[in-house]
């Protein structure tokens, strides 16, 4: 019967939790709210989380100032009744603005004021264009053009709320660059975790070796994950380079690729050349985190199979790797992890070009570069949900003890 | 029974090949790091030995205050071992060693927090720190603990689980609490686990790029991988400099990782653990 | 009597010391997040301006030249309300989006009292720096896109047709294909195919503006397709194209101006082996302009910043930096002309008379994105003609 943790337990926990609530949980807790608005820091009526009807006083404030100052500059150049009703319209704007003159953010308005609002800003846009029709001719310094950008914008300053619930997850699935996102991410993680599996395990079981100058072998090969992603990135680039690039000529050279440009313009060779790249990065993790499993493994089974004449592969396949089933778990979960969320190579070797973007990519574009926050939230929970889903295969088969009791 | 010479050799040359490809990228870099800037590209870009060495770039990228960025680096990524080291101990223990409800569902809260993609956490917490005016300062470092202490937790259970709980047992009778145990019996025996946990935990902070580089946009706070990043113009990127400056860097990773291999290995293999 | 000096001295020494202090702090401290500048210039105009008045001292915030990196930077810093920064350099396509999102001050009231008319500066910069009928920003320097071509391996009538800009895509082709090989060049010419803003910018050229994106496209895959390009082309950005012509290795490229100084810096060719053309669409604008940051603390300040740097600081980014200059009095500026060769160059001055720019847009970054996706896996051979170039005008149309 499993009891309720102890305060003394808890005690020994509480720096993790805390740690993770401040610096992990909450910043998700705060994606997952993006993910229901449709926020979009680039468009006024949706760069906040709003859920009823609000009003955008600062911005307001600006436009009614811009549309009565551009008013009366053009009121010089009318005469009589026109001019007088110009000025008129911008003697009302800047009454209109004057309650919202030290507004500094976005404050919250009712429906019906909201409404109201629109309605004077109808009429005013009525009067202003009327006059402006009477007299096209004149030449006006900023004239009915700039006076409608003014009001369309005055206009948006009314916010009706962009609480959208779970429709950026239902646009999700009729998105096809998230499919195709998703695709080349699962193609990507999948043979790069196998690759480093395999080669890591070869390199943990020779850095196990005690033999002379095994120091220096383990130090060298720690090399490729000593250096930072966002520097290999750009040497893989350098490297992969069609025209200058060593890595590209020489596979040129034996036949992998037809020419040393297919390395990077090719949908296989980019791929693969992304693959390789994460491969060399990421297997001496893998090895080390296989490396510290071998330890633990008593010499003493060894030495029971070697008597009862198994082979080497053979203890290999029946004595390691069964007990090396934490540790794999450990390290093909953290790498999986790691592999979905590739993000700096391939932004630095394609750009996402030939098939390569990847969930992160196409979420980074969303997210920063276009503003999206919302439907950028969204793409990155899904992404969330679906290495959940490989985690959970991988406990399941792997490893249910390290995470319940038995 | 010995092996035979004959496979003692091959297997050695196939060890040799095997790191021969790892170390040839960074092999490249070195010797890239010695060309002049007109032989970086062109036919001169496939020579091994550059027609004129220069040590230009390492003068430049010195220059350009790359030894304060490993000092930062080595600061940041200090602090950040040590206190995830020990903030993951101590919960790790009672992850593995004791039996609460939902403690299933706290460990995969830990394994979720790292499926989420670093963007998402950059903002609130650069929100955070302008509001209590962390910004540019070494502060950065509990930030890293969002990419660091959920696999250096994961990292330190599977260890601690394969610890003899006989040898907890006898602690007890001797009298320790559940400190002393910790302190005195579990710690050494699990030092190996402990080793292999700092140095991940040492490089990834090592290598960490979008939160310092948001965080720390003073220069005074440049860690390593912005400081390279930084190395180009508007249009190019000075790839002399960059490998001058990743050679520079490299070394104190490698004389770190040098002076603990050893304890990943040695503890374990000494140590007192039968199953 | 020595010692009563001493002391007085002394007194005298730690006053002024303090007095200094007081003063220092008196200065209102501006702050410039400006991308590091490989030249002294952007050092120099900030010594110049702290130099000319008492008020305000400005300091560098000396940012990463990865602009992407920069602009992620910026957008934090700015959507969490931060003041740190009060002026921003700012890509000349971030502008749009900058401005829609309120993170920039409109300028136009503070040209008006400095009495600054926007014709005073570049069309092209100037237009990238407005949006919904208010001004947000100044040129810190513009850029344009421009045809390099070997002096010495095209004939003499080629050349004058590529200076006086009445040529088309196809007959930079042709040329292409015909001078290629000789003068020990391999390749006939490069632009920036990578999927990338360089693309949208070459895009921008082969599509006189967006006015004929079907023809644009049909030219530009015309040209990936031919034996003129590298075979890689399609991951050509500027500095592929910029090592490719300095080291002799094509006869003709798109590039911005700067590659005229990197002739000179690592260059195997000479500058006297160099001819400058404007390109047959018309020259994409570039360069960088100067915002003030909305919540900054110093508007006024970091406003008297922005308007020395757009105008008698021209003069500095010119002749130091090697800028082409934002403000147009100092086009005919007698030094500015002979620091920058290229200015009196008739080809050169062609192509500023032609410039266009980018859409100007809140959604410029999506409408790019789906713009060079599309383009680029047309140029890859994925797409086809039609399609592409419906998405594309579905795209512009926002």
């Amino acid at each position: 019967m499993k009891k309720a943790i102890t305060p003394k337990q808890a005690a020994f926990l509480l720096p993790l939790l805390l740690l993770l609530a401040v610096f992990a949980v909450y910043p998700i807790v705060t994606s997952i709210v993006y993910s229901l608005f449709d926020y979009r820091t680039n468009d006024p009526a949706a760069a906040g989380l709003y859920t009823g009807t609000n009003f955008n006083a600062p911005l307001f404030y600006e436009d009614c100032d811009y549309s009565a100052w551009y008013l009366e500059d053009d009121v010089s150049v009318l005469t009589g009744d026109d001019a007088a009703e110009l000025q008129a319209a911008a003697d009302e704007l800047k009454a209109l603005s004057e309650p919202y003159k030290d507004a500094k953010e976005v404050v919250e308005m009712s429906k019906a004021d909201s409404e109201k609002m629109a309605e004077t800003i109808r009429d005013l846009r009525e009067r202003i264009l009327a006059v402006y029709e009477r007299n096209p001719d004149a030449e006006y310094w900023n004239g009915p053009e700039k006076l409608t950008i003014l009001l369309d914008e005055m206009d948006g300053c009314r916010i009706s709320g962009n609480f959208q619930g779970l429709a950026a997850y239902k646009k999700l699935l009729s998105d096809s660059r998230f499919g195709k996102s998703l695709k080349s991410t699962l193609i990507f993680t999948v043979i790069s975790v196998f690759f480093e599996l395999v080669l890591g395990m070869a390199l943990a079981l020779i850095m196990n070796k005690a033999i002379k100058g095994i120091g220096g072998v383990r130090t060298t090969a720690l090399i490729p994950w000593a250096i930072p992603t966002a520097v290999s990135a750009l040497m893989w680039s350098y490297m992969y380079d069609g025209s200058n690039g060593i890595v590209a000529k020489i596979f040129a050279d034996i036949g992998l690729i037809s020419s040393p440009e297919q390395m990077l313009l090719s949908a296989g060779g980019a791929m693969s050349a992304a693959i390789l790249a994460d491969v060399w990065k990421t297997t001496p993790y893998m090895a080390l985190l296989l490396l510290a499993g071998l330890q633990i493994i008593d010499t003493g089974l060894y030495e029971s199979a070697k008597v009862d004449g198994a082979s080497a592969v053979r203890t290999f396949f029946s004595v390691t790797l069964p007990l090396l089933k934490p540790s794999m778990l450990v390290a093909l979960l953290f790498r999986t992890l790691d592999a979905f969320r590739v993000y700096d190579l391939i932004a630095v070797l394609t750009g996402g070009a030939q098939g390569t973007e990847t969930l992160s990519i196409y979420a980074y574009k969303l997210m920063i570069s276009q503003s999206n926050y919302g439907y950028g939230s969204a793409v990155v929970l899904a992404m969330a949900i679906c290495v959940a889903l490989i985690a959970f295969f991988f406990v399941k088969f792997l490893g249910a003890e390290l995470i319940s009791d038995d | 029974m010995q092996p035979k010479k004959s496979t003692k050799i091959i297997s050695a040359i196939i060890i040799v090949l095997f790191l021969a490809i790892m170390v040839f990228p960074f092999f490249w870099i070195l010797i890239t790091s010695f060309k002049p800037g007109e032989e970086i590209f062109g036919k001169t870009a496939f020579r091994i030995i550059a027609e004129n060495p220069t040590t230009a770039n390492y003068e430049t990228v010195i220059g350009k205050g790359i030894l304060n960025s490993i000092k930062n680096s080595l600061i940041v990524s200090l602090i950040t071992t040590v206190y995830v080291v020990a903030v993951s101990t101590l919960s790790s223990y009672i992850l593995a060693r004791c039996r609460f409800k939902g403690k299933s569902l706290l460990m995969a809260l830990i394994l979720g927090v790292s499926m989420f993609p670093q963007m998402i956490v950059v903002g609130p917490i650069f929100n955070m720190f302008y509001k209590l005016n962390l910004l540019n300062s070494y502060w950065v470092t509990l930030a890293y603990s969002s990419i660091t202490l959920p696999s250096a937790t994961w990292i330190m259970v599977a260890h601690f689980k394969r610890i003899p709980a006989s040898l907890e047992e006898a602690a007890h009778i001797d009298g320790c609490n559940q400190w002393q145990t910790l302190w005195k019996i579990i710690f050494p025996i699990a030092l190996p686990g402990v080793f292999t946990c700092a140095i991940m935990t040492f490089i990834s902070a090592w290598n960490e790029y979008l939160l310092t580089c948001t965080l720390n946009s003073d220069k005074m706070y440049q860690t390593v991988p912005v400081a390279i990043n930084a190395l180009r113009t508007q249009f190019s990127i000075l790839w002399g400099e960059i490998t001058a400056a990743t050679v520079i860097v490299v070394i104190p990773t490698l004389i770190i990782v040098l002076l603990f291999q050893k304890q990943i290995v040695s503890g374990m293999v000494s140590g007192a653990v039968k199953e | 009597m020595k010692r009563f000096l001493a002391v007085i001295l002394a007194l005298v020494m730690v006053c002024s010391f303090f007095a200094c202090e007081a003063f220092a702090e008196e200065k209102i401290v501006i702050k410039f997040a400006a991308q590091g500048d490989s030249t002294p210039a952007t050092q120099e105009s900030v010594d110049a301006f702290n130099a000319m008045q008492d008020k305000y001292v400005v300091e560098w915030v000396d940012m990463t030249n990865d602009s992407g990196a920069m602009k992620e930077q910026l957008i934090t810093s700015m959507k969490a309300g931060s003041s740190d920064y009060d002026v921003l350099s700012m890509d000349v396509c971030w502008a749009g989006e900058f401005a829609a999102a309120g993170y920039i001050e409109p300028i136009d009231q503070m040209m008006k009292e400095s009495e600054l008319r926007a014709s005073a500066f570049n069309a092209g910069s100037m237009s990238a720096a407005s949006y919904n009928a208010k001004t947000f920003a100044l040129p810190f320097f513009p850029d344009l896109g421009v045809l390099f071509f070997r002096s010495d391996i095209v004939s003499a009538e080629d050349a004058a047709v590529l200076v006086s800009g009445d040529y088309t895509y196809a007959d930079l082709q042709a040329m292409a294909e015909k001078y290629k090989g000789q003068g020990g060049t391999t390749d006939g010419i490069c632009f920036q195919a990578k999927l990338g803003e360089c693309l949208m910018c070459n895009l921008t050229e082969y599509t006189a503006g967006w006015t004929d994106v079907k023809g644009g496209l049909e030219a530009m895959k015309a040209m990936v397709d031919s034996s003129a390009v590298p075979a890689d082309i399609l991951n050509y950005a500027e500095s592929e194209t910029a090592n490719s012509f300095i080291k002799g290795v094509s006869v003709f490229s798109r590039n911005w101006p700067y590659q005229w100084g990197e002739i000179a810096a690592n260059g195997t060719i000479t500058q006297d082996q160099v001819g400058v053309a404007p390109l047959p669409g018309g020259s994409t604008v570039g360069g960088w302009l100067l915002g003030i940051n909305k919540n900054s603390q110093n508007k006024e300040g970091a406003w008297e910043f922005i308007k020395y740097l757009a105008t008698d600081g021209q003069k500095t980014q010119a002749t130091t930096g090697g800028h082409l200059p934002g403000y147009n009095a100092m086009l005919s500026d007698a030094d500015v002309i002979g620091a920058n060769v290229m200015l009196s160059m008739e080809g050169f001055q062609n192509a500023l008379a032609t410039t266009i720019s980018r859409p100007v847009s809140s959604e410029y970054s999506k409408t790019a994105d789906t713009i060079i996706n599309a383009a680029h896996a047309f140029l890859s051979g994925n797409g086809d003609l039609d399609a592409t170039a419906a998405v594309i005008e579905e795209a512009l149309a926002g």
